[in-house]
This record gives C-alpha cells, sequence and structure tokens, in this order.
C-alpha cells in the first residue's frame, strides 16, 4: 500500500481517538472545520487569471468583477460555515442486525436556527478519507429537523463502537467543504450471520427428570412434540400461537403440545453438536436454529462453551440467545 | 400522490427532470454570455456557438447520450482552422475571444463531471472579463452582472443536492452573496494598488477604437460625422467660452501627397525647425477634460494652452503646431485639467524658410485650381502684403459661389481641390478646408489642415460640456505676415450654421430614440440629457479610477504622503477592523441569549463532562435527580441538586430569594470532587 495513504489513514485514525464519543453533537466554532475544495484551489486560479487580465489591459470593471467575484466566495465560505454551525446531531442507538447486513443509523439534524440549511451530507467516515465517503443528503428547515439514515455494515459479529462519521456540506458555492468528524458513543450488536440453509433442528433430548430417561425415541420431524388437538387435553398445552395463525388462515384446528414429549424431550442448541467444526460456522449455524425454533414457537436452550440458556420461548429469550452467540 | 403543488404548477418547465432543468438553466446563461459577444467574434463564431448550445439543448430535452469525443475534437480543430483564417492567428486579443466563446459552447458537449461542470463556471467567469476589452459602459457593466448572478445561480443549484429545490432559491442566495460581497468588492476596488501592466500589451489591445486619426483622405472623417459617441467631456471652471472659439485641436497636417494629408515630417534640421513661438493676451479659461481612450497619444485642449495638462502620471509636450502630445497612447479614460487662452497667437512673425513645407504641393495634381490662383493673383495682386486680401476673396467666393455644405457630396476623383471648387460645389469640412489649403498654398500662402473637434453641447443635467465623434472638423491655418498663423474656418463660409450656432446636422438616431423623437422631441433630448450625465458619473467614478484618484482618496484620509505601502496598511487595517467588529458582533449575540438558559447550558456542560448524559433539553430539576443518581448521596451532589432547585425557583416560583448573579457565583464556587466517579 502507497505508504502516504497509510500514513494518512493512521494519522486520521489518531485524530479521530481524541474526539470523546457522545451521541448528541452540536457543532460549534471548535468542532467545524472548513478547507478549500479542489474547486476553490480552481476558482482561486481563475480569480488570479482575472486579476491579472484587468491589470494588463487596465479594466477597472475588470477590477469589479474579479472583486465582487471574490468577495461572493467569501461571504459564501461565511454562509458554508454557518451552514453547519449551530447543527444539533443526534443518533437514535441503532438495533442488532445480523453480521454482514448494513445496520441503519438513524440521524436526526436540528436546527434553531431562523433560516433554512442546505445541502448538508453525512456518511461513515471511509478509510480512503472524505473523498471516498458516501453520503446521505438532507436539508434542514428552519428551527426544524430532519433525518437521514446511513448505513453502516460491522465487518463481523460482536459488539461493535460504531465508527467516526461526518457531517458535511459544500453549499453554497462548492469552493469550500465544511465538515465536523463525530463519534457517537452508541454500540451495535451484530449477531452472527444465520446460515442460509441450515440442516433440520437437532433432536430433542430426553430430560433428565424424576420420570428418568425414557425409552421413547422420536422419528426425526416429530421433534417439535406438538400434534393435534384432542378432546380432553389440557388448556395450558394448547400452542396459542399456532391456533392463531391457524385462524388466521381460515383452519379451525388446533394444535396441543405433547404432553409427554414436551415433558421428556427437550430442545438443546448445542455448540459441540451442530455438525460442523469452524467456530463462526458453528455460531452461523446455531443463530439460524435459533431464529427456526422461534419461529415455530419452540421452546429450546442454547448450549455454548462457558455458558448455558436454559430451554425457554419468546422474543426475550430470542434476543438473550442471539446476543450470547453475538458475543461468545 | 400528487401533491396539490404538481397539480398546480404542471407547466413544461416543472415536468423536466431536475437535471434537465439545471443543465437548461446553465445553457441559457452561457447563452446570454456568448450572445453579448456576438458584435465582436467573427459570425461564424457566433453561428457556431449558437449551434452548439442548439445541440446541446436539444440533447437535454430528449434525454439523449452527450456525444462522443470525436465530435467534440472536430468541432475544436474546426474552430481552431475557423480562428486562424479569420484572424491569422490564435493568439492575441480578438483571437483569444473567438476561441473562448467557441470553448466555453463546446465544453458544456462534455458536462459529466462535477470538475467539467466547475470547468464551465470559471471559463464562463473569464469570458465575462473579455467583454471588457470591447466595453465598459454602464449597460455593458449590467449585463455582466446579470451573467455574474446567473452563473452563481447555477453554482449554488449545484449544491443543493437534496430533492428539487426551486430556482428562484438559488437565485436568492446567489444574489444575496453578491449584496453581501459588494462592500469587499468596493473596498478591493478603492484600495487595491492599480499598477502598471505586469508585462507588454498585445499589439492588438489597442485597436477597433474609433477616433481621430493622423491621416485624412476625403470620406474619412465622414464616418465620424455620423459618429454619436462621444469624443470627450469638459466641465469649465467658469462659464463656457463662445461656441465660436471652441476649437479642440488634434492632428495639424500639412504634408499632402495629392490625395492624403498626412502630419509634417520637416525636412529641415531640428535646429532650424519652427518653435511654437506661442504668445497669449487676456484670461485664461480653466476647465477639466475628460477624454475617451482613443488610442493615441494625443492630448485634445482648447486652442491654445500654454502649460502642459495636468494629471497624475500624465506627461505631455507640445508640437511646433501647438498640439499636446502625452508619452504614452490614451488607453482608458482620461481626465485632466488644463488652462487656454483664446485669444493667441502663433508661428514664426516674419517669413521663414521653415514656411516652405507648407506651401508645397505635389505636382500634377489640380490645374484648375493653380490656374485660378494665377488669376485671383492678377486680381488681388501678389506678395505677403496682399496675403489678407486672398484669403477674404476666396472665403468671399465659398460665400457666393454657390458652394453647399453636405454629409453626402458623392465620390471624389483624384483632383479633389478641382472638383470642390468648379465641379461639385459642395462637401462638408474636409473637402472645404482641403481645396482651401490647396488653393491657399498654390497663391503662395503658407497654409495647414487642423483637425480636432469643434462645438459640443451642454448637457443640462449635470454642467458638462460633451463633445462627440460627429463634432470632428477640420479647419485651416494660414500664415499671413506679421500676425503668424492664423486660424481660418473655410466652413464657417459655406455653412454658417456649421460654425457657432447649435443647429447640426445629425444623423438619424435608432429605433428607440427615432420613436420618441417624433413624440416628443424634447422627451427624447431631456432623456438623452439624463442618461448621459449617469453614464458620464460612471466614467468619472468608476472608469476614471487610477491610482492618481487611488492616492487622492488616502490624502482626503489623513495620509500627507501617500504610497502604496500606505494602501496596503489601509487594507490590513479594514481587515483587522472588520475581523473585530465580527468577533464582538458573536459576543453581542451570545449576550443576546437567555441569561438563565446560558447559566443551565453551562451547568449541562460541566455535569456532562463528569460523565452525566444529560442531552440538551434537561429542566434543572431532571438534572439534580440524575446528579443524584451518578454522585450518590454526597455532600457534593446535595449541594449541586440544591443549587439547581434554587435555579428552578428562580424561574418559575412567584418569589425566589436568589438572583441570577448569586448562582452564577455560587456555582462558580462549588468545589468539585477530585476524582468524579465515572
Amino acid at each position: 500500500m502507497n505508504p502516504l495513504r497509510t500514513l494518512r489513514q493512521r494519522l486520521r485514525r489518531w485524530f479521530h481517538e481524541r474526539l470523546p464519543r457522545s451521541d448528541t453533537l452540536t457543532l460549534t466554532q471548535r468542532n467545524v472545520y472548513i478547507l478549500p475544495t479542489r474547486a476553490g484551489w480552481m476558482l482561486a486560479v481563475t480569480l488570479l487569471v482575472l486579476l491579472v487580465g484587468s491589470i494588463n489591459y487596465q479594466l477597472n470593471l475588470g477590477y469589479l468583477l474579479t472583486f465582487l467575484l471574490a468577495g461572493s466566495a467569501v461571504v459564501g465560505m461565511h454562509i458554508g460555515h454557518a451552514n453547519l454551525r449551530g447543527l444539533t446531531l443526534h443518533l437514535t442507538p441503532p438495533a442488532p442486525v445480523h453480521a454482514g447486513q448494513p445496520a441503519l443509523l438513524d440521524i436526526r439534524l436540528s436546527s434553531e436556527r431562523r433560516r433554512d440549511r442546505h445541502g448538508i451530507g453525512l456518511g461513515v467516515i471511509a478509510d480512503g478519507g472524505l473523498g471516498d465517503t458516501h453520503l446521505g443528503w438532507a436539508d434542514v428547515p428552519a428551527q426544524g429537523s430532519s433525518t437521514v439514515q446511513v448505513a453502516w455494515t460491522a465487518p463481523r459479529r460482536g459488539v461493535h463502537a460504531l465508527p467516526a462519521l461526518t457531517a458535511l456540506t459544500l453549499f453554497p458555492l462548492g469552493t469550500f467543504r465544511v465538515w465536523t468528524v463525530w463519534r457517537p458513543a452508541a454500540t451495535l450488536l451484530v449477531y452472527p450471520a444465520a446460515e442460509q440453509h441450515p440442516p433440520p433442528l437437532p433432536a430433542g433430548q430426553p430430560q433428565a427428570g424424576p420420570t428418568g430417561p425414557s425409552t421413547t425415541t422420536q422419528s426425526p420431524g416429530e421433534f417439535d412434540g406438538v400434534r393435534a388437538y384432542r378432546r380432553g387435553d389440557p388448556q395450558k398445552t394448547i400452542v396459542w400461537k399456532k391456533a392463531a395463525q391457524a385462524f388466521a388462515t381460515g383452519r379451525n384446528e388446533l394444535v396441543s403440545r405433547d404432553a409427554l414429549s414436551a415433558q421428556r424431550q427437550q430442545l438443546w442448541l448445542d455448540f459441540a453438536q451442530t455438525g460442523t467444526h469452524e467456530v463462526e460456522a458453528r455460531l452461523s449455524r446455531l443463530a439460524a436454529w435459533v431464529l427456526l425454533a422461534d419461529r415455530l414457537g419452540l421452546d429450546y436452550g442454547l448450549r455454548l462453551p462457558g455458558t448455558e440458556l436454559p430451554p425457554d420461548q419468546g422474543l426475550a429469550h430470542k434476543t438473550r440467545c442471539l446476543e450470547a452467540l453475538a458475543t461468545c | 400522490m400528487l401533491t396539490s403543488e404538481v397539480l398546480r404548477r404542471d407547466n413544461w418547465a416543472s415536468r423536466l427532470p431536475r437535471d434537465a432543468r439545471d443543465t437548461l438553466f446553465l445553457l441559457v446563461v452561457i447563452g446570454w454570455i456568448a450572445a453579448m459577444q456576438i458584435p465582436h467574434v467573427p459570425w461564424w463564431c457566433s453561428m457556431l456557438a449558437a449551434g452548439v448550445l442548439g445541440w446541446r439543448t436539444a440533447i437535454t430535452l430528449r434525454g439523449q447520450p452527450l456525444p462522443a469525443w470525436p465530435w467534440r475534437l472536430g468541432l475544436l480543430l474546426l474552430t481552431l482552422g475557423a480562428t486562424w483564417l479569420s484572424h491569422r492567428t490564435l493568439l492575441g486579443r480578438d483571437a483569444g475571444v473567438t476561441l473562448i466563446v467557441v470553448l466555453l459552447a463546446l465544453k458544456t458537449l462534455e458536462l459529466r463531471a462535477r470538475r467539467d461542470a466547475f470547468v464551465v463556471f470559471f471559463l464562463g467567469f473569464f469570458t465575462l472579463l473579455t467583454h471588457f476589452f470591447f466595453s465598459q459602459s454602464l449597460l455593458t457593466a449590467a449585463g455582466i452582472l446579470l451573467a455574474l448572478l446567473g452563473l452563481l445561480t447555477a453554482l449554488v443549484n449545484a449544491h443543493l443536492p437534496v430533492g428539487r429545490p426551486p430556482l428562484m432559491r438559488s437565485a436568492r442566495i446567489a444574489a444575496g452573496m453578491a449584496a453581501l460581497g459588494a462592500p469587499i468588492m468596493l473596498v478591493l476596488f478603492l484600495l487595491f494598488p492599480r499598477m502598471a501592466p505586469l508585462w507588454g500589451l498585445p499589439d492588438d489591445a489597442n485597436t477597433g477604437r474609433s477616433g481621430l486619426s493622423n491621416r485624412m483622405q476625403v470620406g474619412q472623417i465622414a464616418r465620424l460625422v455620423l459618429d454619436d459617441g462621444i469624443a470627450l467631456r469638459v466641465r469649465f471652471d467658469g462659464p463656457p467660452p463662445p461656441q465660436s472659439q471652441l476649437y479642440f485641436r488634434g492632428p495639424v497636417l500639412s504634408d499632402f501627397n495629392g490625395i492624403e494629408w498626412r502630419p509634417l515630417r520637416s525636412s529641415f534640421p531640428p535646429d532650424m525647425a519652427p518653435t511654437a513661438n506661442l504668445a497669449v493676451r487676456g484670461d485664461p479659461v480653466g476647465y477639466e477634460l475628460t477624454l475617451e481612450p482613443h488610442q493615441r497619444r494625443w492630448l485634445l485642449t482648447l486652442d491654445a494652452a500654454t502649460q502642459a495638462p495636468e494629471a497624475a502620471g500624465l506627461s505631455a509636450s507640445m508640437t511646433p503646431e501647438l498640439q499636446w502630445v502625452a508619452a504614452a497612447p490614451v488607453t482608458q479614460l482620461l481626465r485632466y485639467r488644463a488652462q487656454s487662452f483664446t485669444d493667441f497667437r502663433h508661428g514664426p512673425l516674419e517669413a521663414s524658410v521653415a514656411l516652405q513645407d507648407e506651401l508645397t504641393l505635389p505636382p500634377g495634381y489640380n490645374p484648375r485650381t493653380l490656374a485660378l490662383a494665377v488669376e485671383l493673383r492678377a486680381q488681388h495682386g501678389a506678395g505677403p502684403q496682399n496675403a489678407p486680401a486672398l484669403v477674404n476673396a476666396v472665403l468671399d467666393r465659398l460665400r457666393t459661389g454657390g458652394y453647399q455644405y453636405t454629409l453626402e457630396p458623392g465620390e471624389y476623383g483624384a483632383n479633389t481641390a478641382d472638383e470642390f471648387w468648379f465641379d461639385k460645389r459642395a462637401g462638408f469640412c474636409e473637402h472645404i478646408a482641403s481645396s482651401f489649403v490647396i488653393l491657399m498654398r498654390a497663391m503662395d500662402i503658407p497654409a495647414r489642415l487642423v483637425t480636432g473637434y469643434q462645438g459640443g453641447e451642454l448637457n443640462g443635467v449635470d454642467g458638462y460640456w460633451t463633445v462627440r465623434q460627429r463634432d470632428a472638423h477640420a479647419w485651416t491655418e494660414v500664415w499671413l505676415q506679421g500676425q503668424g498663423w492664423v486660424r481660418v474656418d473655410p466652413t464657417s463660409a459655406v455653412a454658417p450654421g456649421r460654425i457657432g450656432a447649435f443647429e447640426r446636422l445629425s444623423a438619424p438616431g435608432g429605433v428607440f430614440t427615432g420613436a420618441i423623437g417624433t413624440l416628443n422631441p424634447t422627451l427624447a433630448a431631456q432623456l438623452r440629457e439624463v442618461w448621459e450625465a449617469v453614464n458620464n458619473r460612471w466614467n468619472q467614478w468608476v472608469l476614471n479610477y487610477t491610482q492618481g484618484q487611488q492616492l487622492n482618496l488616502l490624502k482626503n484620509l489623513g495620509f500627507s504622503s501617500p504610497s502604496w505601502a500606505d494602501l496596503a496598511y489601509v487594507l490590513i487595517g479594514i481587515v483587522v477592523l472588520v475581523s473585530l467588529a465580527g468577533a464582538g458582533w458573536q459576543l453581542w449575540e451570545r449576550q443576546q441569549h437567555d441569561p438563565w438558559l446560558r447559566l443551565l447550558q453551562r451547568c449541562q456542560r460541566r455535569l456532562q463532562a463528569a460523565g452525566l448524559d444529560a442531552p440538551a433539553a434537561t429542566t434543572p430539576r431532571a438534572l439534580a435527580t440524575q446528579v443524584q443518581r451518578h454522585f450518590g448521596d454526597t455532600d457534593f451532589s446535595r449541594r449541586v441538586t440544591q443549587w439547581l432547585i434554587r435555579l428552578e425557583a428562580l424561574r418559575y416560583a412567584p418569589h425566589s430569594p436568589d438572583t441570577l448573579a448569586t448562582l452564577r457565583r455560587e456555582w462558580q464556587q462549588l468545589a468539585w470532587p477530585k476524582e468524579s466517579p465515572r
């Protein structure tokens, strides 16, 4: 890699590390930066040529034109800086995503100024610097706010600090780039990517309990321990979730938990028994199984090296399991 | 869903995609810039630019792809070739203007990336400057301002990336920027040091402007007579002299080759050359003269100025023929002060060999005039003592011989004097003067042609005396023994109205003046006077703002002997002052915020720094709760909580014992724990 580029990246990282993390950032004189763009330098050269032309041909109107353009550019510089200064950026903590999926960062821009703010771009600062950054654009109305969504894909599962973001404007003439660097405090939880076509759920395991090990083995496919409702089944064994789905599709069928199997069989998603060896592949499969089991409305437990989540169901349980998978 | 706005404004422009609309607007602006150059570029250049812009418009409207590079290269080569054919060069001012107009149009065929758009903008700015090569009038300035605002609008519009902002919004922003930039422009214009050209001007910098010429062929001044352009403006210190004495002297032509009059190139060595030998009587007339640039070295003065015209940086010398000549050509509007004596005498009083130059006639021309001379001398007697009688005889002949003043005398052949005296008997000043001088020389009376301006008119609005190109005139000087050179204006003998009266033969004006003039001649004259007064102000204040005026300004500011360094000091001083004012304003603006809110914000910031999550809109009470939670039940947290409750009470309780000042003081005196728990 180009050593200069590496050096610049390192400098940028060092600079970013120094910034305090915060989910709300109000832009002031101190954290808004401004530098001429390439177009700005082009304008400077144009102004110089105009000036030399005016001097050489002794054109007083040429002077007027040159100085009016220069004055407008100077005013444009101030307008551009004021366009960003005083803006407040607020990040809503992002929802967890699976590895490989882009996380959407919702950023609210609010302004107390009595004039509109135009053309403010937000984005995650790319490795190549601001020039490579992909930006989402927004106008902020006077004394109002608007929202920009910035997508960011985390490199792998785990808890990630959000990358440095930038708010940038080229308004009004494109001759000055006014920008800020913002390190949000929020973190992003990234679950392992769910395997695309996972194998069926593993067979249930006999429940260790007073009844002792059961001799009944279930054929694959009946692992879930549900069967059609039979008259006399106690109400609490009815799988209401399934019932609701069935009613919704127009069938009047009830499904009961097979008391026997529900008591005797427990679904354990075990890190050691995924059928693959590679750690990430195992986690990926487990994540897929968690999602599958949750969709089927089963009780399931998760066994990871050093962690064990007892069988349960529901959203909170699913989240707990995925979190465990993300952070193990 | 269609919004009502879309339904309401369902014209074709609002149905265009935004990109297309923006491109069309830019094309209109570029079209305007190119259109202003039409009078100054070859016809093919205008056609080519119009064609390319039209093509680009069609591409935009139909959403077609841009032409491939061979097209652009081909057009570029065509342009280069045509420019070479038109100008015989690719460099220099005129060829450069032609090229830049076409390049600007061609570049629109290449609007792909952001960079291309910027190239168009900056090329556009540069093209604006080229307009000033040809005209710096008020109208040009207005046109350029419009174009500049158009370019700025397009530039602003390009930096409003969201949605489809109306062009009016961009225009408002651009106009605001220009309005705020105007004071900067003014300061720089007044104080930026005016320097001499950084390097030699190309030769063609000075062509293409009309004015008097130092050669005279029959028919040449006829063009000037028809030209309503302004040659010079005069403001007299006192009442102006009678119009019959308003002769502004230009080149004196003594060398005649039968066809063309030229200035004398004396055949005598310098020490024998005649001197001006000027003697004046009476009181001088002081005046300030503003000379339009004519690219020559002549400084026109009222006959006769004894002292050199005064202007900063102007050095002038007088020729033996009383003409004042500057050291360098007058390339920009020049304002100078001068004093003239209308009662004067010049030239040698006794006959001298040097006068031989003013007696020479080319052999073989105007035989009938020579015969007339012999006849007249036989009638009135020869010799210097009879010269006045001969002059009067010829003037009588002009008055009574059926000679007519006309602007359209028709074509003259080789023997112009013969044709004038005997055949046509009609002509304007240069025919009359030329024939008069030839006849005088034929009678052995030294005579020469003087060109310049005669007359002028008073602008009632601003009191300036305006002399136009159509006031260009040719008169004569004859040498009489004991009197020296005496002005004789033979034209006045033919058409007394031409000299000394206000009535004149004026060329038909444009459509506008024509229409108004027919309806109401007085109104037309008044409108014209106002317009010219405005133009004159423009010339005096803007175009004539030179180094001299700049240093005068510094003098008025109190510098005793201003220099460039002082200009720099004033500029720097202004920058410093403006910066200080800006900082002061910011401070003042901060004061304008509610002081209670400011104190709360200070507290919030301090607590945030200590690790509290206190967003901007937290109330004091909520802050207090957070402080309790964060710091626990310590002495410090109790004091902060109490302080916050009092802050709240100050704002909302009906009666509060505290004042803002005490609370602020207490806040400052608060002892923060050394290691705030994180």
